[in-house]
């Protein structure tokens, strides 16, 4: 009889080990379940071509090798990398841009913050305005390229709009009208989230702290700034990004003139890579940092 | 001149005692008086810049020639030509593009707000092992050009056989990736990580499982998210000129932006002129350009305008709870 309950209880315990997980163990199976998905996407479309294109910047090839590497390509060892490392002009570039992109990023956060800001109040004709600072977005593709005349003989309108613009912008000089220009012009992304991020924050924060007599610009600091800190994070990341990748970028289009030359096929592959690394590194600090900022 | 300072100074002194002497109501009016003429003055400055090449596009297509060659006429054509849209229409072969472009841009916005949302869920909302590997990864991958990456996928799609189909562009979507897949991942992310914690947990104590917690409790929560990545996913597919125009060269499966790169060789093609056209040819047909790029534009300008009048309606549910 007791040896029968003492096999009663063992098998009782043995189930319970079997059956129910932890519920932290369970929660990580969930999350695992969730990024499946994507680890199989990413092997398939990301992994292998990045791996041919790491092997293409170990090769001195041109455009006609580069299916399966065959006729002349030759194994160059590290040596483009060795060749980007030593010529001056390359370091140049790469810095120059880097620090651009250091010095731009801010200051388009700062001002799509602000837009975004404004537009989240609710006015007369909000919707039009809403609609005009995502113009950029649907102009972007082959319309831009002929609103900015390349191509297409006598056309550059933005030329001619930064110049014609009225008001303050007007009283600033021509260059940095420009600059001001084209930092607008790539914040309405940035807009957008911004706008999303701030439509979420729950309208009864705001009710609270105005019957407790904060002014706005208060509840700008203490509720709003608050609330949205991740978007800014992200609004960051975005912009980095963005200002790296974008096709008037100096170092892509140092690539993109490898590239169309034909035969410097690995040169371009090899600057890719280590631009790339950069690019990564310098989000990765970034993340890092304000992650202390977050919490 | 100090005369005048103090005067003013006094005005301006006046001014501010008459306004502490007010009571909080009218302070309110007034405050709010001062902050709608400045955001006017603002708002109305900026969108001066953003909407000038707009114009420019409008009022360009609809001149005839002869107005876009005469310097008096600027902004505002003497006639209506509709015959550019006629033209344009025929250039860009319309219908079928239209179709091509919507296909590509409509699935892969469907697609892209689900499978980002996965993704995105699974980096905002559970802590794993492996999982700051995967934020690195998905980083990679927002940096990662698609010109790094195109020839060796192009040679893939072309083994199966499946160039000049939808499949290159859409397949990738379905898995969170394909066109700034990455970015929209993030997106998700960032909003799924500002849910608190006991929202799911109270509904898995009440017994619901993985995907009912993640379809009914925190989808809807993420709103402004799902109307924003589908916003961008559609206006980025439209305006592709890299990806799609590879996979899809055949003219039957052209999408909008490549034809209208070139839409004044076609233009010409379709009407029988044969031979290289001469700048001047070319010159002749800019208006038309212009009103293909308006055709062009039309649609985006739609979805964008529904679109976010879905984002207002923003997460209201979770102030409630809370």
């Amino acid at each position: 009889m007791a040896k029968q309950i003492k096999a009663k209880k063992k098998l009782a315990h043995k189930r319970t080990l079997g059956s129910v997980i932890s519920f932290e163990r369970r929660k990580s199976l969930e999350g695992w379940g969730f990024s499946l998905p994507w680890v199989i996407g990413f092997i398939i479309f990301i992994m292998v071509p990045l791996v041919l294109s790491i092997r293409i910047s170990f090769y001195i090839t041109q455009l006609t090798d580069l299916y399966g590497f065959e006729g002349q390509s030759k194994w160059n060892g590290i040596q483009n990398y060795v060749d980007i490392v030593q010529d001056p002009e390359v370091g140049e570039v790469m810095l120059n841009s880097f620090l651009d992109s250091l010095w731009q990023v801010p200051i388009i956060v700062f001002f799509a913050l602000f837009v975004a800001v404004l537009l989240k109040q609710k006015f007369a004709g909000r919707v039009y305005f809403r609609v005009i600072f995502f113009i950029p977005v649907i102009l972007a593709g082959v319309i831009m390229s002929y609103l900015f005349g390349e191509g297409v003989g006598s056309i550059s309108v933005f030329g001619s709009l930064v110049n014609s613009s009225s008001g303050i912008f007007s009283s600033f000089g021509g260059k940095i009208t420009q600059y001001i220009g084209d930092i607008m012009w790539s914040s309405s992304v940035e807009i957008l989230i911004f706008l999303a991020a701030l439509q979420s924050v729950p309208d009864i924060l705001y009710e609270v702290v105005e019957i407790d007599g904060a002014t706005a610009w208060e509840s700008f600091w203490h509720v709003t700034l608050p609330y949205i800190s991740p978007f800014v994070i992200l609004n960051c990341i975005y912009a980095l990004v963005d200002s790296f990748t974008k096709y008037n970028n100096p170092v892509m289009s140092m690539m993109n003139e490898m590239t169309e030359k034909g035969t410097e096929y690995g040169m371009a592959s090899a600057l890719s890579w280590m631009y790339m690394l950069l690019a990564l590194v310098t989000i990765l600090i970034f993340i890092l940092f304000t992650r202390r900022w977050l919490k | 001149m100090t005369k005048v300072f103090g005067r003013v100074s006094d005005f301006i002194r006046g001014l501010v005692d008459r306004y502490r002497n007010l009571g909080y109501k009218a302070k309110k009016k007034i405050t709010f008086i001062i902050g709608r003429i400045f955001l006017y003055y603002v708002l109305i400055e900026l969108a001066y810049l953003f909407l000038l090449p707009f114009i420019y596009i409008l009022t360009t297509s609809m001149m005839s020639y002869q107005d876009y060659m005469d310097p008096t006429v600027e902004w505002i054509p003497t006639s209506f030509e509709y015959q550019n849209f006629v033209d344009a229409w025929i250039g860009l072969s319309y219908p079928r593009s239209f179709l091509n472009s919507l296909i590509l841009s409509l699935g892969s916005a469907l697609l892209q707000s689900v499978s980002c949302a996965i993704i995105g869920y699974a980096l905002g909302r559970f802590k794993f092992r492996g999982r700051n590997l995967l934020f690195i990864f998905l980083i990679l991958v927002l940096l990662i050009p698609p010109q790094t990456t195109i020839l060796s996928s192009y040679g893939m799609w072309a083994t199966f056989g499946l160039t000049n189909t939808y499949a290159p562009i859409l397949v990738p979507c379905i898995f969170g990736l394909g066109l700034r897949g990455a970015l929209f991942a993030l997106i998700y992310m960032y909003f799924f990580q500002r849910i608190p914690d006991a929202m799911d947990d109270a509904a898995r104590i009440d017994g619901a499982g993985p995907f009912r917690v993640f379809i009914q409790i925190m989808l809807p929560l993420v709103k402004s998210a799902i109307s924003i990545v589908f916003i961008f996913s559609f206006v980025w597919h439209w305006n592709d000129n890299y990806e799609a125009p590879t996979y899809m060269f055949k003219q039957n499966m052209m999408t909008l932006q490549p034809k209208l790169e070139k839409i004044q060789t076609y233009y010409a093609e379709i009407m029988g002129y044969t031979g290289e056209a001469s700048d001047f040819d070319k010159a002749m047909t800019e208006p038309m350009l212009f009103a293909g790029c308006l055709l062009v534009m039309i649609p985006v300008l739609i979805v964008y305008i529904a679109g976010q009048n879905k984002l207002a309606s923003g997460i209201e549910r979770l102030g409630v709870i809370e």
